[in-house]
């Protein structure tokens, strides 16, 4: 069956946590970001989406924006907005600067 | 453009297909029968654009509307439960009344 | 006196940052971000606006709007006539959103969801909380929504008849509640305080 791990109307499921855990920063942020790209339309929200899918089983395994992010990723990726190589070489600059205070 | 085939309160069936890719048709839905609740409008098809295509032709997107114990066998509610969604034109079938 | 800079950290991200060290995705996402800025594809100032139209609009539209349809009638039919129209009359531009509002009657009860990934109608309502994204409300909500009312405290007598929507395509839903008893003759800024992101949802319904 052709049915993706987001397809899951239906299935069976546990007790739903109620609260509102709100977003960290970083999420805002990138909630922002996904935003700003679909409405000047370099990414249209539908490849997102699909993208999103296509994860498989990491799908049930990350949290919310931890797979808009991969999926945006995946995205940019294809459109050539960016190599892999130039991603990583920008994140290890990132990460320098978180750590390297 | 597509000519639109339903008129509000036809019965419809979801087809009973199975493709790989972008859908937005969730498999729980495919093969029940509602009723056509409203006529959305047109849109360019979501499943083409997921892959860089304009979507174009735009297709006519209805909302229908289920009865629950349509959908689900084993619906714990009452009888006149409904659930309703979005389905676009190639999805949907006609059925004699 | 004030110990605000005691966990310091780079200033790369903004007045309120998360504590503790950047995971992967948040690396990602902001090399992602410097690398579209770089090339002009976006602006920091872009990003920066959108991030505070959801904390400083977007949440508080829904029962403006909500609230207005209680007291106007005439708006209220409008309102979920065409949804998107009612709210540009209201000085509110849901921007690419479409709208349709459901009414809450004694006879009907309205709850949202979107089965296949998370779609609210943010420009209205701003983002959605957690538990609206979360697997077992998309999984349950259409199989047993009177089940995951009752999580939320909600109860329906077995005679109204409950609608669930899920939002799957290009269409994004409101509930307009019921207005409850004990609220005639309030003002709509006194409205505003009752109704719930959660009722507008429909997992509870306001209470004076």
């Amino acid at each position: 069956m052709n049915k993706g791990p987001h397809d899951m109307g239906g299935e069976e499921g546990g007790p739903i946590d109620t609260a509102d855990h709100g977003m960290k920063f970083w999420e805002k942020q990138a909630n922002a970001l996904r935003l700003t790209l679909t409405r000047n339309r370099a990414v249209r929200l539908d490849e997102l989406r699909r993208a999103a899918e296509d994860l498989g089983p990491r799908y049930y395994e990350l949290e919310y924006f931890q797979r808009t992010t991969e999926a945006l990723r995946q995205v940019l990726l294809e459109k050539g907005f960016f190599t892999e190589r130039e991603l990583a070489q920008k994140m290890a600059e990132v990460r320098k600067r978180y750590d390297g205070h | 453009m597509t000519a639109i085939r339903f008129n509000v309160g036809d019965p419809v069936q979801v087809k009973r297909a199975d493709p790989p890719g972008h859908r937005r048709t969730p498999h729980y839905i495919r093969g029940k029968r509602g009723v056509i609740e409203r006529i959305c409008g047109t849109f360019p098809n979501p499943e083409e654009l997921a892959y860089g295509f304009s979507g174009e032709p735009k297709r006519v997107l209805y909302r229908v509307r289920f009865l629950q114990r349509d959908v689900w066998p084993d619906y714990q509610g009452p009888q006149h439960d409904w659930l309703e969604m979005e389905i676009y034109e190639h999805w949907l079938e006609p059925v004699k009344p | 006196m004030s110990h605000e800079h005691h966990h310091d950290r780079t200033p790369a991200t903004g007045p309120d940052f998360d504590s503790g060290p950047p995971s992967e995705h948040e690396i990602m996402s902001r090399a992602m971000q410097e690398l579209l800025e770089a090339r002009g594809v976006i602006s920091a100032e872009e990003v920066r606006r959108r991030m505070e139209q959801f904390d400083e609009d977007y949440p508080y539209r829904g029962a403006r709007v909500i609230a207005h349809a209680w007291s106007d009638s005439a708006f209220k039919q409008r309102l979920l006539a065409d949804g998107k129209a009612a709210c540009a009359e209201f000085g509110i531009d849901l921007e690419a959103d479409r709208l349709i509002a459901v009414e809450n009657t004694p006879q009907v009860h309205n709850v949202i969801v979107c089965t296949l990934c998370s779609c609210y109608p943010r420009a209205l309502l701003g983002m959605p909380p957690t538990w609206y994204k979360s697997e077992n409300y998309r999984k349950r909500v259409v199989r047993e929504p009177r089940a995951v009312l009752k999580e939320f405290g909600t109860v329906l007598p077995e005679n109204v008849t409950l609608r669930v929507h899920d939002s799957n395509a290009d269409m994004r839903y409101v509930v307009v509640p019921m207005r409850p008893a004990g609220t005639e003759g309030w003002s709509e800024e006194a409205l505003v305080k009752i109704i719930t992101r959660d009722s507008l949802v429909g997992v509870t319904v306001p209470k004076a």
